[in-house]
């Protein structure tokens, strides 16, 4: 088997912090990894740390937000070629031991996207806010109708995505909350899509995007997104 | 002042304002066009009110500024809705912008790098 190119997307917006640790962890796993961490206009020096950690820095001049970071990282992998890209957040979240058994499907052809899913191991662990699971369940819920797949984790990041689709990414990404409307345009291009049990962490720093009654607000707006795909052509 | 005079001057103050901005090359062509012809045209039917209250009847309104109120709605949602779309697609062209002026400057940051280590 000729050996896969695999891409590492670390989205980060001020995580100076976090980035050191989580490139070392990523660096130290078996598997020849390239990382690239798309600095999304950030205000403190995320760039710098993560230069000198040793990964390849993407600086936007201004923010877009985690999709446009995104869709950054998958224009570069489909760009330069690469097999497999994979997402890993910059704050730490998720966890690199768990990395390898993202990619694994990917790797082996058997899925174009696999999600790593906090609800299918049984270590738990995940604690959230009660609106933030609510929002989890119901997307979980409204996904699994219109796709026929079992999605239990459709908020999660942690994620790999084949060369197809990658390139399937470079061309549109959904913006501000992309992930729950990434696995529609996954499914309507016809990709095999599958989730992975793995665990996650608390994040390393930074505070989530995401907090209190936006989550309504957020809600909303994916569910709509969601719905709009739904009118997209197919293909 | 009559209705019809003041229509007719605000036109003009209107029209002469953006011939105005193109002078100073503040505004382009395209961008002034439907203006200039939202301007002459109530020049125009200003100084031909009895073609504007037979178009009114026509399209069965009763009264002609009725009608007149009904078109300036129509045709500022139309200018909106227009705006919308092509602000949607200068976001979509900056994002994208944006996105490769970062992917770039990696690559010149990568050649760099081996620019560097061929000289040592």
């Amino acid at each position: 088997m000729k050996l896969k190119k695999i891409l590492i997307i670390i989205p980060a917006y001020n995580e100076e912090k976090a980035l050191p640790r989580l490139i070392a962890e990523l660096k130290a796993l078996p598997l020849p990894l390239d990382l690239l961490v798309v600095n999304d206009g950030s205000k403190d020096n995320t760039a710098e740390a993560a230069r000198q950690a040793g990964a390849w820095v993407a600086d936007l001049p201004c923010n877009l937000g985690i999709g446009g970071a995104m869709q950054t990282g998958f224009k570069y992998a489909w760009q330069e070629g690469y097999d497999v890209a994979a997402q890993v957040d910059g704050d730490g979240q998720h966890n690199p031991e768990d990395l390898l058994k993202v990619l694994e499907p990917v790797l082996r052809e058997k899925l174009d996207l696999s999600i790593g899913s906090r609800f299918l191991s049984d270590k738990g662990g995940f604690k959230s806010t009660f609106t933030r699971r609510l929002g989890i369940s119901f997307f979980s819920t409204l996904l699994s109708a219109l796709t026929g797949l079992p999605v239990s984790d459709p908020t999660s990041g942690f994620r790999a995505v084949s060369k197809k689709l990658a390139g399937r990414f470079a061309e549109y990404y959904p913006v501000d909350f992309p992930e729950p409307e990434a696995i529609m345009i996954a499914h309507r291009t016809g990709s095999k899509i599958g989730e992975v049990p793995v665990s996650m962490r608390k994040r390393l720093g930074g505070i989530s995007s995401i907090r209190y009654w936006k989550t309504v607000y957020y809600m909303l707006k994916v569910t709509l997104a969601i719905l709009i795909d739904r009118l997209k052509k197919k293909g | 002042m009559n209705a019809k005079t003041f229509a007719i001057l605000s036109a003009l103050l209107l029209f002469m304002l953006i011939v105005n901005r193109i002078r100073e090359q503040k505004m382009t062509f395209k961008f002034s066009l439907v203006w200039l012809v939202f301007s002459a045209s109530v020049v125009f039917f200003a100084v031909f009110d009895g073609l504007l209250a037979h178009l009114a009847k026509l399209a069965g309104f009763e009264l002609p500024s009725n009608f007149i109120f009904f078109l300036f709605l129509v045709l500022s949602v139309l200018i909106n809705l227009s705006l919308t779309l092509y602000i949607n697609e200068q976001t979509t062209r900056t994002e994208s912008l944006t996105q490769d002026q970062g992917i770039l400057r990696l690559k010149i940051e990568q050649l760099q790098k081996k620019l560097d280590d061929l000289k040592r």
